[in-house]
């Protein structure tokens, strides 16, 4: 029996049955689980993205407002929402308002499937995972819109570089991703974690190191986390917005809560570039070893795709932005041919050990 | 069918949510319209002719086509992986299982190599740039 998913949850405490209660189930279950990632966001944004980076750099940042500066999220959301929005002449209308929605769409819509452990999943489809990188990858049709539709030439070249980028490292992605499937036999995201917790992969000493298959694949796991770098954007891939070369690419000419919309939509894409990477390789809600699995799953999960949030902004102070021919060469020539390896390898010895 | 209820739920957020935002700050926002301010920004030069007509680099172009290949491929790929080992666990033989789609992905090799060796994935300059950096460096 498969555990309660979050809409039944809700809905089981509703006074209403029937079809009107799945809905108003699935409704409030949606609520809450995107109010989660805004309050993610929110941290992430304003204040960790700052206080991150200032550790990097030897700095104190933002120690002002309330414990730890926490309470200049507040004071950053009235400051961004309240600027005049600008609107540069010669706009592709519709097109450059819808464009800044699409981008925290298509990244909170990749939630839907996400099992966040403590049964918190609002569907569990079988086809979840080609869903959640479907989801992912509507942003890029954004990115493309903003280019295109600002009559800036930075943005113009900004959105080419972040199409150019984005499809030459999906497909490795998505290539690793389908390693990790050779595995589990299904795209159910339930299934693959539960491949994962099932069995113990060694013991030594009392200790057991679980079937995760960042231990179980190690090579994949590296090379989905550089793929899913790239993905989101980050250095040493982020040649779309390289703010010494082409200001800030796409988003040059968004201002006012356009800016934060898209800033909202990276930051969800990240944590659901996380979340992807904690599903498949990470054991999804599990903890590392048994003696700590009295912490709440939910716990285990938010951590671990905080732990790669931590990671793009490490990526980000440390390494240097490559070059979009050396970003070409990297994504077709390399990352391409060693996921395709990767996928061949892991069929090899799947077949020969079963 | 619950499920995609759920996922249409979570779809209704993700375009509430920004609508929501977007009337936040147009309620809070001022408007003061002055000349000048609406032009796009160019490092402060003024901008001449349209953004949409600019020339760029062909390898976007290039990498875009190559993308549709694999792409499809990807597609063709992921049944595959989904049914492989309840495959082998019934008895289906390698031969059978891997090798066709190893066949598969060696096409595709191919085609890449053809690609990497035309020069699709390798970055063009455009003569007239070439020239320029020589001239600056003579």
């Amino acid at each position: 029996m498969t555990p309660l998913q979050l809409p039944e949850m809700i809905g089981g405490v509703l006074p209403v049955g029937g079809l009107l209660g799945e809905v108003l189930g699935a409704l409030i279950g949606a609520f809450l689980i995107a109010n989660f990632l805004l309050v993610n966001t929110a941290v992430a944004g304003p204040w960790a993205k700052r206080k991150i980076t200032a550790a990097f750099t030897d700095r104190i940042a933002v120690n002002r407002i309330g414990p730890f500066g926490l309470l200049v999220i507040v004071a950053d959301a009235v400051r961004l929402l309240s600027k005049e929005l600008i609107v540069p002449e010669g706009v592709d209308r519709p097109a450059w308002d819808l464009a800044p929605m699409l981008i925290p769409f298509s990244a909170l819509l990749g939630f839907a499937v996400i099992p966040m452990g403590n049964g918190i999943q609002l569907a569990d489809p079988e086809t979840g995972l080609a869903f959640a990188f479907a989801a992912a990858s509507i942003a890029s049709l954004g990115l493309v819109m903003m280019g295109y539709a600002s009559n800036n030439k930075y943005s113009l070249l900004g959105g080419l570089r972040a199409v150019a980028s984005n499809i030459a490292y999906e497909i490795p992605l998505i290539i690793t991703a389908a390693s990790v499937v050779l595995f589990t036999g299904t795209l159910q995201m339930s299934a693959i974690v539960e491949a994962q917790t099932t069995a113990t992969l060694v013991e030594f000493g009392g200790v057991s190191i679980p079937q995760w298959f960042a231990f179980v694949n190690p090579f994949a796991f590296a090379l989905f986390l550089l793929a899913n770098l790239a993905e989101v954007g980050r250095n040493p891939f982020d040649i779309p917005e390289a703010p010494t070369e082409i200001v800030a690419g796409y988003q040059t000419e968004y201002s006012s809560v356009y800016f934060v919309l898209i800033y909202l939509g990276e930051f969800i894409h990240i944590f659901l570039g996380g979340a992807i990477a904690a599903v498949l390789f990470l054991g999804g809600a599990s903890a590392p070893i048994s003696a700590l699995s009295f912490v709440p799953g939910f716990v285990w999960f938010t951590a671990k795709m905080w732990a790669f949030y931590l990671f793009t902004q490490w990526a980000r102070s440390a390494v240097p932005r490559l070059r979009p021919d050396q970003f070409l060469e990297v994504g077709w020539k390399g990352l391409l041919v060693l996921s395709f390896a990767n996928l061949v390898l892991t069929a090899v010895i799947v077949g020969v050990t079963a | 069918m619950s499920s995609w209820i759920a996922i249409g739920a979570l779809a209704l957020m993700g375009v509430g949510i920004p609508v929501a935002m977007m009337a936040t700050s147009w309620v809070l926002r001022p408007s003061v319209p002055e000349q000048g301010k609406r032009t796009t920004y160019e490092s402060g030069e003024i901008p001449t002719g349209e953004a949409t007509g600019i020339q760029f680099n062909i390898q976007y172009y290039m990498v875009a086509l190559l993308f549709v290949v694999f792409d499809i491929e990807t597609v063709l790929v992921f049944p595959w992986t989904v049914i492989y080992r309840s495959a082998l666990d019934n008895g289906a033989s390698l031969t059978r299982v891997l090798v066709p789609m190893l066949a598969f992905i060696a096409v595709l090799l191919v085609g890449l190599v053809w690609a990497w060796r035309q020069g699709a994935v390798k970055w063009v300059t455009s003569p007239r740039a070439a020239q320029r950096k020589t001239e600056r460096n003579t």
